[in-house]
């Protein structure tokens, strides 16, 4: 019996930017209907409808809840509706719920939207949102800890232990900045990437975490269509499928992580990963990682042995990871590279792997990627998810 | 006992009472299994190792030496911006748990990691005491 796989079939997306002009609603009109027609269905063919949880935007997080999205786009053929939270892993769940879906006959196709709209939220709600989400109320945030503040602190023990330079920090902001600058749905499209010394030169939020280090808030969404792997090569010419997957929990409270057991559990889950695709580390054509600041894309990198011991940071400052490099590296340019659209990010990376392997990148485009590898991760990096995509089932 | 502080107070569980009644006493206990051994941090109602209900408490010494920490400068909320700049950190204490806290009294300059500190308590509420931790003189030099 052949194992059924997941195939991503259809994508769209608005660009990332401050637009507080446009609605929720208006955003994810625009992101359902441009992913379904992309998929090339009828919108009456959408079976299901399983929605990325919006971040502190509890009204729109009801409504979809409660089953709005079908209606309002009028999806006739739509059997079910849900929503998952896992923060940045929500879109993972929401994936692995359609497969789940699909396996079991609930629906043959499953619409994955998100939407999130930061410039119209009220600061005060804001600042309380991402001051508690991924802290303990009771042992981390009465200290004054701050998602600043918990990177800062990982940062400088990754750097202590790695001997890793501020430079070479700052070259991935580079690096991210680089892809952002070609990628039209970027709030940093067509922006120079600044230099590492522009990037140290600005004002230190929390050291050693420098501000064009960190994360703008933003306003974003993009969507998925997806079905089963026996139904995708019958509906479009360019399927992207789901080849393997491995995960690890690491925990909810920064304190209590521990990095040496993290890169442990890490390895595993990658591995998992690539064995059950069949395929190793050296057919990735794409490291398309999310993790929101700059310190987890060499540690990442180390952790999975993609480079040489102790050679994370000079992969970034010599330009390997950058467009047109020998090793393509998180070609939205991650959240700090594209603006932060809360759990919005990993589905816009997501939306990538599979733009990328569907040929439909444009001028960030890896010339025959045939491979993606793609990492999610919740909370303040509460886990760690690995995921293999190809444009072939291997 | 400050009556003015605005900032937030550590929320409680029934389990964790226990530890918060110790910060007031300017002690800092560690929850220990009876039944397995492990040190725990946090407080649990059940021993996250074995789920014995058989828990307990010991004083830790207090002394601990940085794992990480950062200077926190600008972006937080409004009640902890009269405090700014503040070193967050999180330390190693010698019986083996890691815990967040500030560190308080000195340059912040001065401050690396592996450094030996001691704890301090800072009395926010009538229920609880904040543990903070200051150099070592000795480490400081």
């Amino acid at each position: 019996m052949t194992i059924e796989k997941l195939s991503i079939i259809g994508i769209g997306e608005v660009p990332t930017r401050i637009m507080p002009e446009r609605s929720r609603w208006d955003i994810i009109y625009d992101v359902c209907i441009e992913a379904v027609r992309d998929s090339g269905l009828d919108k009456n063919d959408i079976e299901g409808v399983i929605s990325v949880a919006p971040q502190a935007q509890n009204q729109l997080s009801a409504e979809i809840s409660f089953g709005k999205i079908p209606e309002e786009l009028g999806l006739k053929g739509c059997r079910d509706v849900c929503i998952c939270n896992a923060g940045g892993a929500s879109t993972s769940n929401c994936l692995r719920l359609a497969e789940q879906w699909i396996t079991s006959g609930v629906a043959k196709t499953v619409l994955i939207p998100h939407v999130t709209v930061h410039s119209t939220i009220p600061m005060d709600d804001l600042i309380n949102f991402f001051a508690l989400a991924g802290m303990d109320m009771q042992w981390e945030y009465p200290f004054g800890t701050t998602y600043n503040g918990v990177i800062a602190m990982g940062t400088r023990r990754y750097m202590y232990e790695s001997k890793v330079t501020p430079e070479e920090m700052a070259a991935v902001v580079v690096s991210l900045r680089k892809w952002a600058s070609l990628d039209p749905n970027s709030m940093f499209y067509q922006k120079p990437a600044p230099t590492v010394e522009a990037v140290l030169s600005s004002p230190l939020v929390s050291d050693p975490l420098h501000r064009r280090e960190g994360n703008i808030l933003a306003d974003g969404g993009s969507a998925m269509v997806v079905t089963s792997s026996e139904l995708a090569p019958q509906i479009t010419k360019t399927p992207v499928y789901k080849l393997g997957e491995g995960a690890v929990y690491w925990g909810a409270s920064p304190v209590l992580r521990d990095t040496k057991e993290n890169k442990i559990q890490a390895k595993e889950a990658a591995k998992a990963a690539f064995d059950q695709a069949g395929i190793t580390k050296e057919d990735i054509d794409i490291w398309n990682i999310y993790l929101a600041y700059p310190v987890g894309h060499p540690q990442i990198m180390e952790w999975l042995e993609v480079c040489e011991k102790g050679q994370a940071g000079k992969m970034f400052l010599e330009g390997h990871t950058w467009p047109g490099g020998k090793l393509p590296w998180s070609p939205i340019g991650d959240a700090v590279g594209r603006g932060h659209t809360g759990s919005g990010v990993s589905t816009a990376t997501y939306v990538e792997t599979a733009r990328q392997l569907m040929g439909k990148a444009g001028e960030r485009q890896v010339e025959n990627a045939k491979y993606v590898f793609q990492n999610t991760s919740g909370g303040s990096g509460m886990n760690f998810i690995a995921t293999i995509w190809g444009r072939e089932l291997s | 006992m400050n009556q003015t502080y605005q900032k937030p107070i550590p929320e409680m569980q029934p389990w964790s009472k226990e530890y918060w009644k110790g910060t007031k006493q300017h002690k800092l206990l560690i929850q220990t299994c009876n039944e397995c051994g492990a040190k725990i941090f946090y407080p649990r109602k059940f021993c996250p190792e074995c789920w014995s209900k058989d828990l307990g408490w010991i004083e830790a010494k207090g002394t601990a030496r940085v794992y990480s920490f950062t200077i926190t400068r600008d972006m937080v909320e409004p009640k902890f911006m009269p405090d700014l700049p503040y070193v967050l950190a999180m330390v190693d204490l010698d019986e083996g748990i890691r815990m967040m806290t500030r560190i308080v009294e000195c340059d912040h300059d001065k401050i690396r990691i592996g450094m030996d500190v001691e704890v301090v308590f800072e009395d926010i509420s009538d229920d609880c005491a904040l543990p903070m931790f200051r150099p070592i003189r000795s480490s400081q030099d």
